[in-house]
């Protein structure tokens, strides 16, 4: 059920995949790919540890839960990296029925520039609640927090640029799948 | 200042720009303005947003609904429930609705079921005789099924904006599920009778019995996770992952149809799907905080109760509500912006918060169907190949059922709340 076997427009959402591989092509994926892939699958076995250790031998670990916590922080900010590249982050696109080619353009460079103005911002506060929570330790490993929101920090880096190839992609083609959706009328 | 905030997110969700952004940003702008608090609150509050034990289950879920999700099972599944039902009149409608249910008690998307089983069904309609506009209808109704009856996506992420037990509300959405299907049935049964449809198959209880072994393996998915939650023997964390787990070993070594390659799709895929549903829900951690903070929940909860107190009539408007807001917004965006608005009004009026969860998740499953923004509605076009505005009209009828499902709900609450209860209390 991805967008590329189907054909068709962009939906801007969530892919619910199937595991058929036919259409597979291992260089399609960036590097901020990989690395969710491998906090993915660390994710996975943390996860699994947990739920093996409290059912077959009836002790769980305790720093499973905690670990698998942060790594689903880590997994969710650089994964919505990856969304970014593809421009697949949800959003609300009916109202471009009402607009025609220009006026659709104008607007969605102005989303494409409120969303780098916001990720950037938040990439810097990130890097400076990162840089509090140097002092604040985590509960179960003598490790500081700041590695969880520096990874939050990295994530939003890691949206601004994306989000600015994609920007300049837009800007360079004339469109974008928000302008797209007047010429395609799927929602009238 | 809490109608600033609203209108701000509003504005920037219409013009386009991702709902977790218009969340986040207008959050910050709201911040910003105020100035009573340092600017990086905003992201301090979304990356811990997500660190929530709870929200584990979602990656495990949505891989587990994929693994299953792939050609070698849905056709099992998809097999049985031919075999099973196929022989009633109008058998592949019933076929659809079977097949969905069990699908349900694996997958926790509606969007799963109506691009990896939903293919299966139409093509297979299409090819006994019956008009694309019935098989789409009632495959995009069935699929609806899925986040009703567990596991669930929309539950999840209900429950940790609730802060209510996803236990308890997986066991809720179980009998309306089975309702839904029940009057879906119903509904097939009549077309069957008006239009008169023929029988697909004939009854073999041979034929029943090898495709029930043949798809024994897969339709223990959702004995195991229902079983195991509903009864509270398993949390839904550790159900998603066991799930996950289960399907892995299937796919690789039993039925040996998951290649390195497609593994790692799924993965990617996973990954993905995560990060965006979990990237809307930091952002609706900020927006809720400052949403409770500026009191607007007491505001809403106020003009609603000074139009009236009759907890029939607010259910009844909060139920219109939430079907418009369906037509509009996506699942998950509505869920975690809505929850902390509208739970305080709803525990006023003395409607139990696990309850309340199945309500709004079945309004927002109506809204998958219903233009302009139907999910269901584009991945079945797709699927289908007719145009956006046929599949629109080719659902429309099935409705009926959903919303006699929803007046049930909503105005018969131990149906609802019976499982739950007898497992949790």
């Amino acid at each position: 059920m991805t967008g590329t076997n189907l054909g068709g427009p962009d939906l801007g959402q969530p892919i619910i995949g199937t595991a058929d591989d036919a259409d597979v092509r291992l260089s399609d994926y960036g590097p901020e790919d990989w690395v969710a892939f491998v906090l993915f699958w660390g994710l996975a076995i943390v996860v699994f540890l947990q739920f093996f250790t409290r059912y077959v031998l009836n002790d769980s670990l305790a720093w499973t839960e905690e670990i698998a916590r942060y790594l689903l922080v880590c997994v969710t900010f650089i994964g919505a990296g990856m969304a970014a590249r593809k421009n697949s982050h949800i959003h609300v696109e009916f109202f471009y029925v009402y607009l025609d080619r220009r006026q659709a353009f104008w607007l969605s460079t102005l989303v494409d520039a409120l969303r780098i103005l916001f990720y950037a911002y938040a990439t810097w506060l990130g890097w400076k609640v990162a840089n509090i929570m140097q002092f604040q330790r985590m509960v179960v490993i003598d490790w500081p927090m700041s590695i969880v929101f520096g990874v939050g920090c990295l994530g939003f880096a890691i949206l601004t640029l994306r989000s600015m190839q994609v920007a300049v992609r837009h800007w360079r083609d004339g469109e974008s799948a928000l302008t797209r959706v007047h010429a395609e009328g799927r929602h009238q | 200042m809490s109608g600033f905030l609203i209108l701000v997110f509003v504005g920037l969700m219409v013009i386009g720009v991702p709902v977790a952004v218009a969340l986040g940003g207008a959050s910050l702008l709201l911040v910003m303005v105020e100035d009573a608090q340092p600017h990086l609150v905003v992201v301090h509050r979304m990356i811990s947003g997500v660190d929530s034990f709870p929200l584990l289950a979602i990656p495990f879920f949505i891989m587990a609904g994929s693994l299953m999700n792939s050609g070698g099972i849905t056709e099992r599944i998809y097999d049985f429930a031919l075999a099973l039902v196929g022989w009633l009149k109008g058998g592949l409608g019933h076929v659809n609705v079977v097949g969905s249910v069990i699908f349900a008690g694996m997958s926790g998307t509606a969007v799963a079921d109506a691009g990896g089983l939903g293919n299966i069904e139409i093509k297979a309609m299409r090819d006994h005789g019956y008009d694309v506009d019935f098989a789409v209808g009632i495959t995009g109704a069935s699929s609806t099924i899925g986040p009703i009856i567990p596991p669930s996506l929309p539950m999840v992420i209900y429950g940790v904006m609730a802060n209510a037990s996803i236990g308890q509300l997986f066991a809720a959405g179980l009998i309306p599920g089975l309702v839904m299907a029940a009057s879906m049935m119903a509904m097939v049964a009549w077309y069957a009778h008006v239009r008169g449809f023929h029988r697909d198959a004939t009854f073999a209880l041979d034929r029943l019995w090898y495709t029930f072994r043949r798809a024994f393996l897969p339709l223990m998915t959702p004995v195991l996770l229902i079983g195991g939650m509903t009864t509270g023997v398993f949390t839904p964390t550790e159900a998603a992952i066991a799930a996950t787990a289960y399907a892995l070993i299937l796919g690789m070594f039993v039925y040996r149809t998951l290649s390195w390659r497609g593994l790692i799709k799924v993965s990617m895929e996973t990954t993905e799907t995560t990060a965006i549903i979990l990237l809307i829900v930091a952002g609706a951690s900020i927006f809720g905080y400052l949403i409770t903070i500026t009191k607007v929940t007491d505001n809403v909860a106020e003009l609603v109760l000074s139009i009236t107190t009759q907890p029939w009539a607010i259910l009844l408007l909060v139920n219109v509500f939430l079907l418009i807001v369906g037509c509009f917004m996506e699942t998950i965006a509505a869920i975690t912006i809505l929850v902390p608005v509208l739970l305080p009004l709803m525990e006023r009026i003395g409607v139990d918060p696990v309850h309340f969860g199945v309500i709004m998740v079945l309004n927002l499953m109506i809204g998958l169907l219903t233009p302009p923004v139907g999910m269901v509605l584009y991945i079945l076009a797709r699927v289908a190949n007719i145009s956006f505005e046929r599949t629109t009209r080719a659902c429309a009828p099935f409705l009926i059922p959903l919303v006699v499902t929803l007046g049930l709900v909503t105005y018969w609450p131990e149906m609802v709340l019976w499982l739950p209860t007898m497992f949790y209390r």
